[in-house]
């Protein structure tokens, strides 16, 4: 192949410049517990169809902030802004139904259940009949499964999990758990996905296979993407954009490459008396 | 169609494009393939299966493929890359199919040797490989890819999508009404002494070379696989095995087109076994170590399984060990043993036969190594009837294979139809068949060094004929050797032997030109991960659990059995394992020690780990050992450690007879 007609992925940043409009915006948020400060003043947007990274130490606050953005968390102060419309008090199902899903740091599935059913729940909130109709499985229910289930197997075969359908999850590799996880919340059919740590643990093979995951989801689902990683070489490769939180303050927020040459990032990081 | 195509089907049927417009007409609604998409199996019948393809091929021609171009096919087991094949063929195209989990290096070696101008290909990965080492084939033009996911962002000037090309033809055919006709022609065009296919040869030596082969090669030798056996339409099979091998190319692809049978594709390399099962092949070919796995993981299981059933499982194994074979030949069998085994099959053989994938095989072929007499017998006594065969790339697979009702497992059978046998001077097996191949591509030295001018090709296998007129081989020709005592030793029968204990996955013998025999080992980690959980053993890494002391002794255990297993045979005695040692990691294809097809390289490992062989054959209790190992990314790692070595008995020789000459 002639090296002027290379074929490479169009690079994560210039795709981030084409896409642009504010999904979410979090302003002035403050958010504690008794006397612990975990979250203070903090404000950063993300864009539609951007991979945009929370990094920080431990304890930094970063997932109190993923638990604030899906509604866990009740912030005391700040507002946030989500597809236009601001909102102080919020529930994670209601953000469920509003296009938010996550995964969770410690894997957070029905251990029993096996991987089809797991990424079937993800459905419920899209599940339009009623209980006794779905239990007699009849015409429209019948059908709707049917139209669920066919979205899952989509999912299944994305995340090449087709060989674990059937497994009860519990029974399963951290890592392939960890990809359940994603898939159920990608059944949700999200506008912006919130996940927490998800190479934790993982090794080489599998984080590769996740980052890719993550990568083709944003391209071909157009969905935004807020992580939160320590991985610090999947961070710079993967985010178009990263905040970096420091005991609850933002002390930092640009594209890796800026992010990388700040001084109070590196100190963060390195350690300074405070 | 019918009128257009008469012409092609007026003459003869000598390429396989030929055939698959004869099975679009003759049974144009009988699946000719089936594919799992999406959990749900899908059929494509013989006439869709014709419609892709020409679709396909027209497609090809609109983006710049012409006749004698090679190109490439890479990836798993899919209808649409088999459909390439055809379609490549119809334009008078030469596919050259490469192993899929080759790394990019070795895939770029193929097709820079190959002069590859197309490459159809299976998913993001393959054109991942291939891109990244695009500047070593300045002759690939075009990659055409089956999966679409993840390559929506890929710049798309010289990608196109599988579905692409086929719109591209579909468009032609609807504005350009000679199309069709153009199209048929072109079959028309290709000769039966035409280039069919072109398979690299993973070679246990070397860099791998392009064999040629014709479409008389195939075609003969596909006809004679189908006679053999009786296979027809009604027969189904599981392609599972890699595309660029030989006996996939020939059993999934021409055999399929000449028997009109009927190929499943399974749904991920992963599913294969769940996949079996609900197919239900009746025809299935797998190496051996398919069939070892498969044992492995019943074996597992009925560890797990409780009180009653494990033994109902021994017991009635242990009939079907009495009688379960003679009742597969159709020998005569006391009324009690039949009357059991009658039971055993509803109690144990058949819902184990199911769980395996194996309720409606009629034959099942293995090949590409021996296999464990053991290991053979326990699948025939089952009731499944297991052959074996032997073969090559270089003969269009068939030399000899096993005539029902005379299966041995220590032979590889009587000549294949067609084919003549002699062994030479020095006890390499040489034939002669319809399905010689034409030569290798580029590499005239290495066809001299192995067809002779008057077509006996070498097969680099050492063998003899017994007494029954079927074939014995005892190993690479090059591997037999003999101690310093004068003894004659095969390494890879030992090597065989010990794999048929589930505990050893892979085995390396040594001996030649020193006064004993020793081994290297290499656990399974399945079948002994799960003896460490059942007995609280805890592990960090396959390292660890090689070197535990435990696993240790267990490993010695079954080096024991086989030591007295093999002083019971008077030209093995002199072979009983005097020294081995457990490896501290898996052999494996990325560094080298394995080919892609698995087998050992023997040459390499041994210079690989000089200091442990060395330590084998100087008493050393025990051996520091490091070397780099490279991961499935590519990425080089250390792997440190020492290596103990155990000391094993020797059991006295029942008769002092030393091992005769292999050729007598």
């Amino acid at each position: 192949m002639k090296a002027d007609v290379e074929t490479r992925p169009v690079s994560a940043s210039a795709a981030a410049k084409a896409r642009g409009d504010v999904l979410l915006s979090v302003d002035n948020v403050s958010l504690s517990f008794g006397g612990v400060r975990a979250l203070r003043d903090v404000s950063f947007d993300i864009r539609k169809g951007e991979i945009r990274a929370i990094i920080g130490p431990n304890g930094a606050g970063k997932t109190s902030m993923l638990n604030v953005i899906n509604g866990f968390y009740h912030p005391q102060g700040g507002i946030i802004t989500f597809k236009g419309k601001r909102r102080h008090d919020m529930r994670p199902y209601l953000a469920a139904s509003q296009g938010i899903a996550r995964t969770f740091q410690n894997v957070a599935l029905f251990r029993g259940m096996s991987t089809l059913d797991n990424i079937m729940t993800g459905r419920t909130l899209k599940m339009r009949r009623g209980i006794l109709a779905q239990a007699i499985y009849w015409g429209a229910s019948q059908r709707e499964e049917i139209r669920h289930r066919k979205a899952v197997e989509h999912i299944i075969d994305f995340l090449e999990i087709k060989h674990i359908r059937k497994t009860p999850v519990g029974k399963l590799p951290y890592g392939l758990q960890k990809r359940v996880e994603l898939g159920r919340a990608l059944a949700t059919e999200p506008e912006l996905l919130l996940l927490d740590e998800p190479m934790a643990g993982m090794n080489l093979e599998e984080k590769q296979d996740m980052s890719r995951f993550i990568l083709t989801v944003r391209d071909t689902f157009d969905t935004t993407i807020a992580l939160i990683e320590h991985d610090m070489g999947v961070v710079m490769d993967l985010s178009d954009r990263i905040v970096v939180l420091d005991y609850g303050r933002k002390i930092a927020d640009g594209t890796p490459g800026e992010v990388q040459r700040n001084q109070a990032v590196i100190d963060a990081y390195l350690g300074i008396p405070h | 169609m019918n009128s257009k195509s008469s012409a092609v089907e007026a003459g003869p049927l000598d390429t396989l494009p030929k055939v698959l417009l004869r099975n679009a007409a003759q049974y144009a609604d009988r699946p000719a393939m089936r594919h799992k998409d999406y959990g749900i199996w899908q059929t494509w019948t013989w006439k869709g299966l014709c419609d892709e393809v020409r679709a396909f091929a027209i497609g090809l021609k609109k983006i710049g493929l012409q006749r004698g171009d090679a190109v490439s096919i890479i990836g798993d087991n899919r209808p649409r890359l088999y459909a390439a094949i055809a379609a490549v063929q119809s334009l008078g195209g030469v596919p050259v199919p490469v192993y899929q989990d080759a790394v990019a290096d070795e895939m770029a070696y193929v097709l820079e040797h190959a002069e590859v101008r197309f490459a159809v290909v299976g998913d993001q990965e393959q054109v991942d490989k291939i891109i990244s080492v695009a500047e070593r084939l300045p002759k690939l033009e075009r990659i055409v890819y089956d999966e679409e996911r993840g390559l929506a962002t890929y710049d798309p000037a010289r990608l196109h999508s599988f579905k692409h090309v086929q719109d591209l033809g579909r468009e032609e055919m609807r504005t350009n009404s000679g199309a069709d006709a153009w199209w048929l022609a072109e079959i028309a065009n290709g000769k039966g002494g035409d280039v069919s296919v072109m398979l690299y040869t993973s070679g246990t030596t070397g860099r791998p070379k392009g064999v040629m082969l014709t479409y008389h090669n195939i075609i003969v030798s596909a006809a004679n696989g189908n006679k053999f056996d009786g296979f027809g339409p009604h027969d189904l099979l599981l392609a599972y095995l890699p595309m660029a091998w030989v006996g996939d190319h020939i059993f999934s692809y021409a055999q399929a087109y000449m028997g009109a049978m009927c190929v499943c594709c399974p749904e991920s390399p992963e599913t294969v076994v769940e996949d079996r099962r609900e197919i239900g092949p009746t025809y299935f070919f797998a190496p051996p170590r398919v069939f070892e796995n498969l044992l492995t993981q019943v074996m597992v299981r009925m560890e797990d399984a409780g009180w009653l059933k494990k033994h109902m499982f021994q017991y009635f194994l242990e009939v079907a060990r009495r009688s379960g074979e003679q009742i597969l030949d159709g020998r005569p069998v006391v009324l009690r043993d039949r009357l059991l085994y009658r039971l055993g099959d509803l109690l144990v053989y058949a819902p184990l036969r199911n769980r395996m994938g194996f309720s409606r095989t009629r034959v099942a072929y293995t090949a590409g190594e021996a296999i464990g007499p053991e290991l053979f017998r326990f699948y025939r006594s089952l009731g499944v009837n297991l052959k074996q065969l032997y073969g090559q790339t270089e003969a269009s697979v068939y030399i000899t294979m096993q005539p029902d009702g005379e299966v041995y497992p220590d032979t590889v059978g009587r000549p294949a139809p067609d084919v003549e046998i002699k062994i030479a001077d020095n006890g390499e097996v040489m034939f002669k068949s319809p399905g010689v191949f034409l030569k290798y591509y580029k590499n005239e030295a290495a066809t001299k060094q192995t067809k002779t001018p008057d077509g006996w090709v070498h097969t680099g296998d050492a063998g003899f004929f017994d007494q029954r007129g079927h074939l014995k081989i005892i190993d690479r020709a090059k591997d037999v050797g003999r101690l310093n005592g004068g003894a004659l030793i095969a390494p890879k029968y030992l090597e065989n032997r010990i794999k048929f204990f589930p505990e050893v996955r892979e085995a390396v013998a040594f001996g030649q030109g020193h006064d004993y025999v020793t081994m290297f080992i290499n656990i399974d980690p399945i079948s002994v991960g799960n003896w460490a959980e059942r007995n609280n053993v805890s592990y960090a890494s396959y390292q660890e659990l090689a070197g535990h002391p435990r696993v240790e002794e267990i490993v010695a255990k079954r080096v024991d059995e086989l030591n007295e297993a093999l002083s019971q045979e008077p030209q093995m005695a002199g072979s009983q394992i005097r020294r081995f040692l457990i490896l501290p990691k898996e052999l494996d294809a990325d560094d080298g020690e394995l080919t892609r097809t698995q087998k050992v390289r023997r040459s390499f490992i041994a210079e690989r780990y000089e200091a442990l062989i060395t330590a084998l054959y100087d008493g050393a209790k025990e051996r520091q050992l490091s070397i780099e190992v490279t991961f499935e990314d590519g990425r080089k790692g250390k792997i440190d450690g020492d290596v103990r070595i155990v000391d094993m008995k020797i059991y006295p020789n029942p008769s002092t007879e030393p091992l005769r000459e292999a050729a007598e």
